[in-house]
């Protein structure tokens, strides 16, 4: 036993990583629609914990959307290895309940892989019972430095999403390319790990670049907050050339809005960090040109030659009426991923694998997602890249979009192991 | 009067009952899944706390909305005793827990038991709020947010660490659990039918009367919110290490708000009312949120049709109909 | 001074909204002794509500500056509907129990409208674009205020007036006073308290609905705004005092100046603010500063 696995470990080793073939399997895999020898016939069982109400709400539903999207058409195509996917869901709500809902997945529903979750405190309390269980979990999000550093410094079945402060790390090197004039900063930015997280990497990262930029004052809202007219008189007393703010729910458009309607704008640039999570909000009416935005690891219309992103957002359109968000290709990617790990994994051992098996072959795997390929590091982290540009009203739509688009691959903005000091990367960016 | 007959049958014709239902629960983890006995170890802790809350809504007659405050606390001591101190002894952390939570209540309960009804309740879900905001806020020492680990305590100074969770949960944790609990019901059996027990009901009658005969009904509020965060805080401390995680929203007002549904569904006006309503409630989640993701509607319903048409709740109706059969027969 | 005006501005405006919220609790509390947790929610439908009638008549040709007249139309209309439906269906049953089961109920309300509102709009942010950007922008001595904002302070204004003059110059203001003072009274002079409390309960509902229909244009809707307002409503009312409507004009000024004060002064401590002015004023003043007179 002990020596199959040591062999299988070195035949994933010798197979991986080589694109074309992952591909060459998927084509094969499609094809398939009968029953393949050496796989159960029953169906597998994925289990999803979108979180449904509340801020969550915005990218948790537009990941369930994906997420059933998904399975529809890997069904309508043969499903897996031929066995067709059933979905079970349970909502994200306290880390209290999360952890009874993942529990009653892995033990009564019998889930074959759990994907979800997006806030930190529920990573946090997942993460670690995954383990335990022996439960393949795939995150959408819910990671932060203390989860990446401490917490678990070596996974097998839970498979985190990336840095959090990959989107300000981004930020701040947008703001240095595109606004290298500006002398005075000032941060909102909720008060939670999230918000505060964002604030202190964007800081370490612009004063790189511009060690003369002050930054005078920092606001912290509470999460949730549905009213920013004080907070933006308060902007207005800073009085500061750049606003910064990593808002990603539906506080974004009255952020926007009402300092628009508040003339801030007139005044200061800005950089919404991850104000795409709810880009299709940000109307033109209310959101002026040349401000950063940031898509985090999804933009819809990155490009007209991936084929998978045109299909995607036609399809999620004509359903749902919205153009979709990052949420949505990190629910795509983590569903692709476990499905090509398990095919990955029969090609070389002629049966259905167990979760052990996938998570090794999910561990340095790439495959092609809806922004292009994405992939997990050795660390079993998630790596893509993201897309950042400054607004612009030039576009069909009634929402802005961005132009001077700019990808930024996770070597820039991504620490490169989960070891690593976030601030002792950042500073060694000079030498 | 109605409360101190249901109370008195249920002692007379529930106590086999009561011996057969506990012993169904402590051979629990022998036949049924391991799930299951997770879910019911969730419900021993709430267990304990809706009955130390009844003391205070059932008995007392004062209706707090920031009770979760005190369940937290006591989560919060497990976690702190676990993973920031390195003291895994479960019966270490229960102590620690209901002094912390008896010293911080006394102090609350003496600012809040000057009022009664909708403003004891206001103050007590103020207190409640500000204690979340707090563990938001001092995020160093909190985790804020994210909240802290709970790692795995000691039992009786044993060290488990090598059993997978599930079975520790599902074993030695669960008759653990249960045997507080058992000790808890016990000692707040004998809290109710005690002369203490009974002021308070005449407190909750009638407190100009009961003021009147020489009891002084401040101090016996105090009394009975005290007691009632203990055992709060002893429901928290058991609850947190087979989450392994605690976090802020434990203590939210709409968590108060939930202990408050259980005692209501099951029946504040009897003993093992709270009880009964807990173990409805956490059955009833764990299906109803698999079925729907509009269970939040199915359970506001649920309330709603509880406090319109069935006031004394799951044993109120069950006792209205033995009555009644009492009567016909 | 420019700054002092803007904290002020912005905090006056968020008062009108917890103003309009708050009123409806306080109406409500004031006459039937109920404290109503399901305000925060009215306050959401009218919100969405607003914002799906806007958005249909703007389609259909509607002069997009009059928007403002619908919007009010909707909000009202939204109360009128739902207030008298909750108050017949629900509350009705309720009067004569003890207010723990009062306060339960409107906590099973509140659940219960959250999925609805998720059920009929989702869970995306609502929005009316920029409607009311076309208002412009006004300069008061260096300060820049969104002429919107002004309306929707005016609005609460004249709304805080009309309340004043319906309860201190009307029958129905005298029967809703009387009520409140003394129930059994009002009764035993035959007044219909049926009647009484479906029109107290619909005008509660109608504060909620039009406050919402109110500042959204000023705003989203999201799905948290329902809940989040609880809190703060309550804040109002508890520093005003339960049941009087002045507690809740003043309460209101009280919590959303502040608010904008320390955010713009102190704003690490702007999630604390809102609880250490609560429990000051509970433990010092638990009445409120407005405790003593009643509606």
């Amino acid at each position: 036993m002990e020596k199959t696995r040591r062999e299988f470990v070195k035949l994933v080793g010798g197979a991986a990583v080589g694109a074309g073939m992952l591909l060459a399997g998927r084509g094969k895999a499609g094809a398939q629609a009968k029953p393949v020898k050496g796989v159960p016939s029953e169906p597998v069982m994925i289990g999803a914990m979108p979180g449904l109400s509340g801020v969550i709400a915005v990218p948790g539903t537009a990941a369930w959307r994906t997420t059933q999207m998904w399975v529809e058409e890997v069904n309508a195509a043969g499903g897996i290895l031929g066995r067709k996917i059933e979905l079970s869901m349970e909502e994200e709500t306290t880390a209290k309940d999360c952890v009874e809902r993942f529990r009653k997945l892995t033990l009564e529903k019998k889930c074959d892989v759990i994907v979800g979750l997006m806030s930190t405190g529920n990573g946090l309390a997942v993460g670690p019972l995954a383990e335990e269980l022996g439960q393949l979990w795939l995150a959408w999000d819910a990671t932060t430095q203390k989860g990446v550093e401490e917490t678990m410094p070596k996974t097998k079945f839970s498979f985190k999403s990336t840095d959090n402060e990959a989107e300000a790390i981004g930020g701040a090197i947008l703001t240095a390319k595109f606004f290298p004039n500006i002398k005075t900063v000032v941060g909102i930015n909720n008060d939670y790990s999230y918000g505060r997280d964002c604030w202190d990497a964007y800081q370490a990262v612009l004063k790189n670049f511009n060690p003369n930029v002050k930054f005078v004052d920092a606001l912290w809202p509470k999460l949730g907050e549905t009213d920013f007219t004080s907070h933006i008189a308060a902007l207005k007393r800073a009085n500061a050339d750049l606003i910064m703010t990593s808002f990603w729910s539906g506080d974004v458009p009255i952020l926007m809005k009402q300092a628009t309607a508040a003339g801030l704008f007139k005044r200061s640039k800005a950089c919404f960090t991850t104000g795409g999570g709810a880009h299709y909000t940000l109307k033109k009416e209310f959101t002026p040109e040349g401000i950063i935005l940031g898509y985090n690891s999804f933009y819809f219309r990155w490009t007209d030659t991936w084929p998978l992103l045109k299909k995607f957002v036609n399809a999620y359109y004509t359903k749902y009426k919205e153009y979709p968000v990052y949420e949505c290709d990190h629910a795509y990617f983590v569903l692709q991923a476990y499905k090509e790990a398990v095919e990955k994994c029969y090609q070389i051992l002629g049966r259905w694998p167990t979760k052990e098996e996938i998570g090794k072959v999910l561990s340095g795997i790439q495959v092609p997602s809806l922004s292009g390929f994405r992939g997990y590091r050795e660390d079993n982290i998630m790596s893509c890249n993201f897309f950042m540009g400054l607004t612009s009203h030039k576009n069909p739509y009634d929402f802005v979009t961005i132009s001077e688009m700019e990808v930024l691959t996770p070597v820039q903005i991504m620490k490169p192991f989960a070891s690593a000091k976030l601030y002792d990367w950042i500073k060694g960016w000079k030498s | 009067m109605e409360n101190a007959l249901g109370i008195t049958r249920l002692k007379n014709l529930g106590l086999p009952l009561v011996i057969i239902v506990g012993l169904l629960l402590l051979g629990l983890p022998l036949f049924a899944g391991q799930f299951l006995s997770y879910l019911m170890l969730t419900f021993f802790a709430y267990a304990i706390t809706v009955i130390g809350f009844n003391l205070l809504f059932g008995y007392t007659g004062l209706l707090s909305f920031g009770h979760a405050l005190f369940m937290t606390v006591g989560a919060y001591t497990a976690a702190f005793l676990t993973s920031s101190f390195s003291l895994p002894y479960m019966e270490l952390i229960l102590v620690v827990a209901v002094i912390v939570s008896t010293l911080l209540a006394a102090l609350i309960g003496a600012i809040c038991v000057r009022y009664i009804k909708i403003y004891f309740a206001m103050l007590t879900l103020a207190f409640g709020m500000l204690f979340y905001t707090f563990l938001l806020k001092f995020y160093y020492m909190t985790g804020g947010d994210e909240g802290m680990r709970v790692l795995r305590p000691f039992l009786l100074g044993i060290d488990f660490s090598e059993t997978p969770k599930m079975q520790f949960l599902a074993g030695s944790y669960y008759f653990y659990a249960f045997v507080i609990l058992a000790i808890l019901t016990f000692v707040m059996w004998k809290i109710v039918s005690s002369p203490f027990g009974l002021c308070l009901k005449a407190i909750r009658d009638n407190p100009e009367k009961a003021e009147y005969l020489g009891v002084s009904v401040k101090k016996y509020r105090w009394y009975a919110f005290v007691i009632s965060a203990a055992y709060a805080a002893v429901g928290g401390a058991l609850l947190a290490p087979a989450v392994g995680q605690v976090d802020p929203g434990l203590t939210y007002w709409t968590q108060s708000g939930t202990l408050v549904f259980m005692s209501l569904l099951g029946g504040f006006e009897h003993f093992f009312g709270p009880m009964i309503g807990g173990i409805v409630y956490i059955l009833l989640q764990d299906k109803v949120m698999s079925l729907t993701s509009y269970w939040r509607f199915i359970f506001g319903a649920i309330l709603t049709f509880v406090v319109i048409a069935a006031p004394g709740g799951i044993a109120g109706v069950v006792s209205s109909l033995t009555k009644r059969r009492a009567r016909g027969g | 001074m420019e700054t002092i005006l803007n904290v002020l501005f912005s905090g006056v405006f968020h008062a009108s909204t917890l103003f309009l919220v708050a009123a409806g609790l306080q109406v409500v509390f004031g006459v039937q002794k109920v404290f109503n947790l399901a305000c925060g929610t009215f306050y959401a439908l009218g919100a969405y509500f607003g914002i799906t009638v806007v958005k249909l008549l703007v389609d259909h040709g509607f002069p997009k500056p009059l928007f403002i007249a619908p919007l009010i139309a909707a909000g009202l209309l939204l109360g009128l509907i739902v207030g008298p439906v909750i108050e017949r269906g629900l509350m009705k049953f309720v009067y004569d129990r003890d207010e723990t089961f009062q306060l339960l109920l409107t906590f099973g309300i509140v659940m219960m409208l959250e999925d609805v509102i998720k059920f009929i709009w989702g869970t995306s942010p609502q929005s009316m674009g920029g409607i009311d950007l076309m208002y412009g922008q006004l300069n008061v001595l260096g300060a820049t205020v969104p002429v919107y904002n002004l309306i929707v302070i005016l609005c609460s204004l004249i709304i805080a007036g009309l309340i004043g003059y319906l309860l201190l110059n009307t029958k129905f203001g005298r029967i809703i006073r009387a009520t409140a003072d003394n129930r059994e009274m009002s009764e035993a002079l035959g007044i219909n308290m049926k009647v009484v409390y479906i029109k107290v309960f619909t005008l509660g509902t109608v504060l909620g609905t039009l406050g919402g229909a109110l500042v959204i244009p000023a705003g989203a809707a999201v799905s948290e705004m329902g809940v989040e307002l609880i809190v703060l409503a309550f804040a109002v009312v508890v520093i005003g005092g339960l049941g009087s409507m002045k507690g809740a004009f003043i309460g209101a000024l009280v919590v959303g100046v502040l608010k904008s004060i320390a955010i713009s002064t102190y704003p690490e401590l702007e999630m604390l603010t809102v609880y250490i002015i609560v429990i000051a004023v509970l433990v010092i003043k638990p009445e409120g500063l407005f405790g003593g007179s009643r509606v």
